[in-house]
């Protein structure tokens, strides 16, 4: 009794975190379902339950939309924008963390403000001013999503911050190791997951985009979005626009993978083990005074 | 990195300050007189090695293939690049022409847009548009100048600000399947409707399509299109609006879902069609009906449903903001979209399948040759025969009238 009684709790556990594991796939996998469908899909009509004729036209409608240039578009808006707003995000946040800005909490509350504010409306006024010191439509395009993504990249990067000790640096100054020894061995060996979350969601943001690609790019930039949306505003484009949109979830996929894989295993090895000895003022002074060089 | 920071942060500061103030010095707008023509040399001389942007609805994948495969080339022998811009909705493109002449930039990126009806009369209000031009064009000569479908457009004179691209016709389209004798007359399609519960609906306005139905049953319990006056007063509403809502309201309950509903725009009265919920769908577009038959959306047994009373008809045209940076080339791909070989060739129904804006009867005899050559859809009839007894679209003041009285008078019954 006392053997089974401590094995059936387990047992079910186990089965309640299996079926629950298989909802959320379920649930996550669900809305792909009829757009994969669609994709292949040369006519469905209701009331059938299932694509009255299969093919490929969607996918060769898709490539009449532009979707393939407009693609790689995407793509290298999305890196341009990652590769711009992570180390903005990452100085931001370091900044704020360690305490070298003023009224941290108002910087900070004006770092996350563009998460507030209504896209459309910010981008029309913003739009005027871009356009009047005649800022280029690709490089305003960047800059306003970098800004748009640096919310999302200095939280993620203070949330990083906040975790990390200076005292490891302090050491290895001590230890003769110059800036950028410390910033190359220690600091992005140890943020590197974080700085890999933060240029995750600053892809997403420029991937993802509609209305700043549209207005402030004035038609130079058509990226996938400009194209699904043209489509889809037309009678009879329902395989093309599905094959799009599967296509267009494929690349966060792949790189919220390769994110999760970068922080696994780099996590045990780069980590050293604690040294809490070091008294934090002595080290900060120290730190200061090699700075100051 | 802390404190340290501070000096080089108050150096940004000043930085920044620097900039905004050099913002301040450049935001009263500058707006250059635009660059105009006298002759078509000149153009041609200009507009080698511009590239034009052309701004245009993406929704239709035939429109897009013709553009690109069939536009593009031809403009290209006069060293003039087309981009085609995709926009879900032409206002998008009238936004950023606002914004550029907002911001004094003379050297906009929007060289020309496919329009008509009301975002043209809002670009014409607002100034935007480049005037007086298409006289310039060599092929203007090939359309009728007495055309009143290209003399104005929805009611708002055309004055060279937009060259015309092509016509386009309302049309109903029934499955002769389930409608082996189908009905002649717009009241005879109502008389149908309710004869066939369930069978037949229309968008709700204030839906372009919808709207524009509902304009064509006031012709009708008018008595004929020449009984409403073009021109919009309340007396003429007040009139003749009474007779059209008591109609609609008689035939909201052999509705599609008895009235209850109404789709919501073409593309779900089309799905409608295409799943055989109802017999009856309607477009301004007919060209579309060729392929949405040949790719199987729509019923084998598709057909025009040709009215003896005839149906509104429009044209639409290609606009150019008067603060495009190639205003040549914008003209030369105006011009070339005109010419009599692109519009035989946009009038191919698997190409796009769109009614020529040119007179055809003013043509010489080897050019019309090339329009008589073309293939007859199996679906749609010659435009000669769909234009039949056409009438004009009303000013566009009756649509929002039209449209709210629509909403108190038939939907809330």
């Amino acid at each position: 009794m006392t053997s089974s009684a401590l094995t059936a709790p387990r047992g079910a556990g186990r089965l309640i975190r299996l079926a629950a594991t298989i909802a959320l796939v379920v649930w996550f996998a669900v809305p792909f379902l009829p757009l994969a469908l669609w994709s292949f899909a040369d006519a469905w009509s209701f009331p059938s339950p299932l694509p009255t004729s299969w093919g490929l036209r969607g996918v060769e409608d898709a490539v009449g939309f532009g979707a393939l240039p407009s693609f790689a578009r995407s793509v290298l808006l999305g890196l341009i924008v990652a590769a711009v707003a992570t180390p903005l995000g990452a100085l931001a946040a370091r900044a704020l963390t360690f305490g070298a800005v003023p009224f941290p909490r108002t910087v900070s509350a004006m770092l996350l403000a563009p998460i507030a504010l209504p896209p459309f409306a910010a981008v029309l006024g913003v739009n005027v001013l871009l356009l009047r010191v005649h800022v280029p439509s690709a490089a305003g395009v960047v800059i306003v999503l970098v800004v748009l993504a640096l919310p999302y990249t200095a939280f993620v990067m203070r949330a990083a911050y906040g975790a990390y000790d200076l005292s490891y640096e302090e050491e290895a100054r001590l230890l003769g190791a110059g800036r950028l020894q410390v910033l190359r061995r220690i600091q992005l060996p140890m943020i590197a997951p974080a700085l890999a979350r933060a240029a995750f969601f600053a892809f997403l943001i420029a991937w993802s985009d509609y209305i700043v690609t549209l207005i402030v790019g004035g038609g130079e930039i058509v990226t996938l979005p400009l194209v699904v949306a043209s489509a889809a505003a037309g009678l009879g484009n329902d395989a093309a626009v599905a094959v799009m949109s599967l296509t267009a979830v494929l690349p966060p996929i792949a790189l919220l993978l390769a994110v999760l894989r970068l922080r696994g295993p780099r996590r045990g090895a780069v980590r050293p083990a604690p040294t809490r000895g070091i008294p934090d003022p002595v080290a900060s002074l120290g730190a200061g005074a090699a700075r100051e060089r | 990195m802390p404190r340290s920071g501070s000096r080089h942060r108050r150096a940004s500061a000043l930085a920044l300050g620097i900039g905004l103030l050099a913002l301040a010095a450049c935001a009263a707008p500058q707006t250059e007189a635009s660059q105009t023509y006298d002759d078509w040399d000149s153009v041609l001389a200009d507009a080698d090695g511009q590239t034009v942007q052309l701004w245009m609805y993406g929704g239709d994948d035939q429109g897009n293939a013709y553009v690109d495969d069939v536009l593009s080339p031809a403009a290209a022998e006069y060293g003039v690049t087309v981009e085609r811009v995709p926009v879900t909705d032409t206002r998008d493109a009238l936004n950023r022409v606002f914004t550029e002449i907002q911001a004094g930039r003379s050297d906009g990126t929007v060289d020309l847009i496919w329009v008509n009806g009301d975002n043209f009369r809002t670009g014409k209000a607002a100034d935007a548009w480049l005037c007086d031009w298409t006289g310039l064009l060599p092929s203007m000569a090939g359309t009728d100048p007495d055309d009143p479908l290209l003399q104005s457009d929805f009611g708002t004179p055309v004055d060279g600000c937009e060259a015309p691209w092509h016509k386009a016709q309302f049309t109903l389209a029934y499955n002769a399947e389930a409608i082996p004798d189908p009905p002649t007359t717009l009241a005879g399609v109502l008389d149908w409707a309710e004869a066939h519960p369930g069978r037949f609906t229309y968008p709700a306005p204030p839906d372009f399509t919808g709207s524009v139905f509902v304009r064509e049953v006031l012709a009708s319990v008018s008595g004929g299109s020449d009984k409403v006056p073009a021109t919009f007063s309340e007396d003429a509403y007040d009139e003749l609006s009474p007779a059209l809502y008591e109609r609609l309201s008689a035939l909201a309950p052999s509705l599609w879902r008895g009235g209850d509903t109404y789709p919501a725009n073409e593309a779900e009265l089309g799905q409608l069609f295409a799943d055989r919920q109802i017999d009856i769908t309607m477009t301004y577009g007919p060209a579309t009906l060729t392929d949405l038959v040949a790719d199987g959306t729509y019923p084998p047994e598709t057909k025009v449903l040709t009215l003896e009373e005839g149906t509104v008809g429009n044209a639409s045209f290609l606009g150019l903001p008067a603060n495009s940076d190639s205003i040549a080339g914008a003209m030369v791909v105006a011009n070339v979209a005109l010419s009599v070989e692109q519009q035989v060739a946009k009038a191919q129904p698997d190409v796009w399948g769109q009614f020529t804006v040119l007179d055809i009867d003013g043509l010489g005899d080897a050019d019309r040759a090339l329009f008589d050559a073309l293939p007859t859809s199996p679906v749609v009839p010659g435009y000669d025969v769909l234009s039949r007894n056409a009438h004009g679209e009303l000013a566009a003041e009756w649509v929002p009238a039209l449209d709210d009285g629509w909403r108190s008078g038939v939907l809330q019954e």
